[in-house]
């Protein structure tokens, strides 16, 4: 059954370039920016346009990339300089400033390498590792302090409680909306997919947002009248996925395709292209300190160390959602390159396996070389699980 | 297992019989009749006890230290008549010894990360060693072996990191000896963001290993982004610090006080002052006066943390200074090094050309950044201490956005007289990658001298290819 409003969604993301040109001309000032700490909030705020720049899955963005930064970073930074050097997206062509934040090292480099090859006006976010301490708390307040100084200054608007409360609010709701409409997918006989609502949530990267804000609200009451309140529920012989590990942005859809015509069922994520950057940010008042709280307190994303396990909020968030969307086996995708969440798969495997949740590794790029390799995993690893199922379901 | 074999089983190209390095007995009279070393505990060890050591005990204990073979980069330096070379070797070989009685004496083992200085480690009783030194105690542990089978135990060792991590990722940080117990480190803290993000990462796969219970973790957070002009970095980072030695004193019992601090950087900046005033003085000699291998080992005490006792690290470039200063007088010619050698600069973190190797081929290698930067940065001692520590440790040129980085590393270049500047990454090292062509880019239009990148694999398998094209490059920029 069509969802009305995805058409919509996807005529707006056809349109959204030339609607951004039309806007700049008009004066509008565009912010691309990449960061995994990164309050759009500010941006938005200030009266900017914010778009959440770069894409997956080119091989020959990632090679052109490589020219300017090394061929042993992660595809996906990688990609983005190729973005920069390539100059045809229409989201780098149509960016007016770019922002960075250093959760990421391998990102922060980025906005260096660009900044140096391309004379990008870049602007970066510190981000501080010990994120849970309160002395990172008043250093990132600080720092994000500084960053709205110079988008001020880009934007010659001066941030105000008001227009901060404003924008907060839109990405309250934004963030409400999509943790709404992401339960759909996770039901006994859905009307939406999870890959759908992936690209839901990717529209959001670069649509106007308050226009996004609109259309998730369609999005969702189309799907509560065809299906009411969502339960998430499974099939006896279901073999359903989460998927974990480096971000799968715009553009790369290998793993999803091998996924599905193996006849896997996707249920969740917590990518940060995906679901995790809209969960667990609660702002308590229109003020920076408590936007930079929000910010430190989601999710840590993988980058940033934690160093006593039992606690880690990581970990505690993917078994949550593993249990919610009744995932039975995960999907560890790392990006060759990837430190952050390469580090992290032995063990994140050895914690899930005493959880009662088998997880595949896979380490991948964006070239298609590794497609066989994959796809047999991926069809073993979802045969067993499918096995695992039926037998527990037996027992 | 013989050395025959394990020279198979390597698939070297060496003889078959290793030739083992003896020091000359002529040399004898003359470096017993120089300075000994003392010890933080106020211990000190004679020339002659050292030379004992180094003739009779140490081949022995370690012979694969005594191999002759220049593939062997870290065999040790035949510049006999440099007496602080015999002083750094002794007290390399005695690092599990040494180690074992100073932790057994309450000063408890803090693994960190090279590119960061050790005050606040020491100020605090502790011992900081970063994966070098680490390596040392574990090797040092073990006695009688050639150089093929420690190297090949070396490789087990590390398939040990790989398994329990990943073999796609750097694995620095010493997970190996920590985690099974070979060194028995009771703290893992070092800066974090200093020179790539890898150091947290493997800091954190400690979280997990069978000793997470018994070996503390700890991460001396490093803002990064224009730090060294933000006032609240610098807070931060200091308050970073505070927390270290905090954390420290729950291990040893005792509080550690800003004086306690104070006294530490006085003692580590003239180790500092006095490397700088080494290189200058080694940069200034027409030719040479030391081989590679020993001015990178006396450049680099200026960080105090190679022997694990910074008060030894500091006997030895007292000494070093008046040597070295002597041998630029005499224009003495290193041992080894050719007199019209190209002089190259290497850039980049934790890999290295073998120096004998490069010094075969017409080159000598004269300075690098890494390690180097932390080095040339004194702390002022006029300020609160941990507020004076943490503005010099964000203002490491090395850690600047990369214009400033390149700036500092210019005047480097042209200090020492380079001839040509290797950009060295090793496989896996995501961080220092990212700018390598960047940084050769800027050196380049700064200075129009000739370079090059050079990737090493993470195994040390294909060092013989690392060595070629450093080798072509010599050729090139002779
Ligand atoms: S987190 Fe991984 S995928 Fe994202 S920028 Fe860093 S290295 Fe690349
Ligand atoms: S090799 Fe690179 S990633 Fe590894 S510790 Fe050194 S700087 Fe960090």
């Amino acid at each position: 059954m069509a969802l009305k409003t995805l058409d919509i969604i996807a005529r707006k993301l056809v349109e959204r370039p030339a609607v951004l040109a039309s806007e700049r001309a008009a004066g509008a000032k565009v912010v691309g920016f990449q960061g995994y700490t990164l309050p759009e909030e500010v941006i938005l705020a200030l009266g900017l346009i914010p778009v959440r720049i770069g894409l997956g899955g080119s091989d020959r963005l990632v090679e052109l990339g490589g020219r300017y930064i090394s061929t042993k970073n992660c595809v996906y930074v990688r990609e983005t300089v190729g973005l920069f050097a390539d100059n045809t997206d229409p989201y780098i062509v149509n960016g007016d400033l770019f922002a960075f934040d250093a959760t990421c090292l391998q990102a922060y480099r980025t906005a260096e390498v660009i900044q140096y090859y391309f004379n990008n006006g870049v602007i970066i976010l510190g981000v501080p590792r010990n994120f849970y301490l309160p002395e990172a708390h008043t250093y990132f307040t600080a720092e994000l302090s500084n960053f709205v100084g110079k988008l001020e200054a880009f934007s010659g608007v001066t941030l105000t409680p008001e227009r901060l409360a404003d924008a907060i609010k839109v990405y309250d709701d934004i963030r409400t909306e999509i943790l709404a409409i992401y339960d759909y997918q996770a039901v006994l006989n859905p009307v939406i997919s999870w890959e759908q609502v992936y690209d839901v949530i990717q529209a959001g990267f670069v649509l106007d947002r308050r226009e996004y804000l609109d259309l998730l609200r369609a999005l969702h009451a189309e799907l509560r009248a065809l299906q009411g309140e969502p339960v998430v529920g499974r099939h006896a012989d279901e073999a359903r996925l989460f998927i974990s590990g480096s971000v799968i942005p715009p553009g790369d859809k290998k793993l999803i395709t091998i996924i599905q015509e193996q006849g896997g069922r996707i249920v969740g994520d917590d990518l940060w292209t995906g679901l995790i950057p809209h969960l667990g940010v609660v702002i308590a008042e229109p003020t920076l300190e408590a936007l930079a709280y929000a910010y430190l307190h989601r999710t840590p994303h993988g980058a940033l160390p934690y160093l006593d396990l039992e606690t880690d909020g990581r970990i505690k968030r993917l078994k949550s959602l593993i249990q919610h969307y009744q995932a039975n086996g995960v999907v560890y995708h790392t990006l060759r390159y990837c430190d952050p969440y390469t580090f992290k798969a032995k063990e994140t495997k050895d914690i899930l396996e005493k959880f009662g949740v088998p997880l595949l590794e896979l380490h991948t790029e964006y070239a298609g070389s590794d497609i066989e390799a994959i796809r047999t995993r991926i069809e073993a690893f979802i045969e067993m699980i499918k096995v695992k199922a039926e037998l527990g379901e037996a027992a | 297992m013989n050395a025959i074999v394990s020279r198979r089983i390597l698939g070297s190209s060496i003889s078959d019989t290793p030739e083992y390095f003896r020091y000359p007995d002529e040399i004898r009279d003359r470096f017993v009749a120089t300075d000994d070393i003392e010890f933080r505990d106020g211990s000190r060890v004679t020339a002659t006890e050292i030379w004992d050591y180094l003739t009779t005990v140490g081949p022995v204990k370690f012979p694969n230290l005594y191999d002759l073979s220049s593939l062997y980069g870290n065999r040790l330096s035949q510049d006999v008549t440099l007496p602080t070379t015999l002083k750094h070797n002794y007290l390399l070989m005695t690092m599990h010894d040494r180690m074992t009685r100073a932790r057994a004496q309450g000063h408890p083992i803090v693994f960190v990360q090279g590119g960061q200085s050790v005050d606040p480690y020491y100020a605090a009783g502790a011992i900081a060693l970063r994966p070098a030194s680490t390596g040392i105690w574990a090797r040092r542990q073990r006695e009688g072996l050639s150089r093929n089978q420690e190297e090949l135990e070396g490789r087990a060792d590390k398939q040990k990191a790989y398994n329990a991590i990943s073999f796609e990722v750097c694995n620095s940080a010493g997970y190996e000896h920590i985690q099974e117990g070979t060194v028995p480190a009771d703290m893992v803290a070092p800066f974090t963001a200093l020179r790539c993000s890898d150091v947290s990462y493997g800091t954190e796969a400690h979280r997990h290993g069978p000793r997470a219970k018994e070996v503390k973790l700890l991460l001396v957070d490093y803002p990064l982004d224009h730090q060294k002009d933000k006032d609240w970095s610098i807070r931060y980072f200091a308050d970073n610090l505070r927390r270290l030695t905090r954390n420290i004193d729950e291990l040893t019992g005792r509080t550690t006080t800003e004086d306690d601090l104070a006294r530490e950087i006085k003692l580590h900046n003239e180790g500092r002052r006095l490397s700088i005033e080494l290189a200058d003085l080694w940069w200034s000699a027409d030719q040479p006066p030391t081989n590679g291998k020993d001015r990178r080992d006396l450049f680099q005490l200026g960080g105090m943390e190679l022997h694990g006792d910074p008060v030894a690290s500091l006997s030895i470039l007292r000494e070093a200074r008046r040597v070295i200063e002597q041998r630029v007088k005499d224009r003495h010619l290193a041992k080894g090094v050719q007199k019209d050698a190209a002089r190259l600069f290497v850039c980049g973190s934790c890999v290295f050309p073998n120096d004998y190797r490069t010094e075969e081929a017409g080159g000598i290698i004269v300075g690098n950044d890494n390690h180097w930067s932390d080095i040339t940065t004194l702390v002022d001692e006029s300020g609160e201490p941990y507020h004076e520590l943490a503005r010099a440790v964000l203002s490491y040129p090395y850690e600047q956005p990369l214009k400033d980085r390149a700036r500092w590393t210019v005047e480097q270049i042209k200090k020492s007289r380079t001839d040509g500047v290797l950009f060295l990454y090793k496989w896996g090292c995501n961080t220092q990658s990212a700018i390598a062509r960047l940084l050769v880019d800027e050196i380049k239009a700064q200075t129009g001298i000739h370079t090059i990148i050079i990737e090493d694999d993470m195994t040390r398998t294909q060092t013989e290819q690392l060595q070629n094209r450093v080798n072509a490059f010599i050729e090139m920029v002779s």
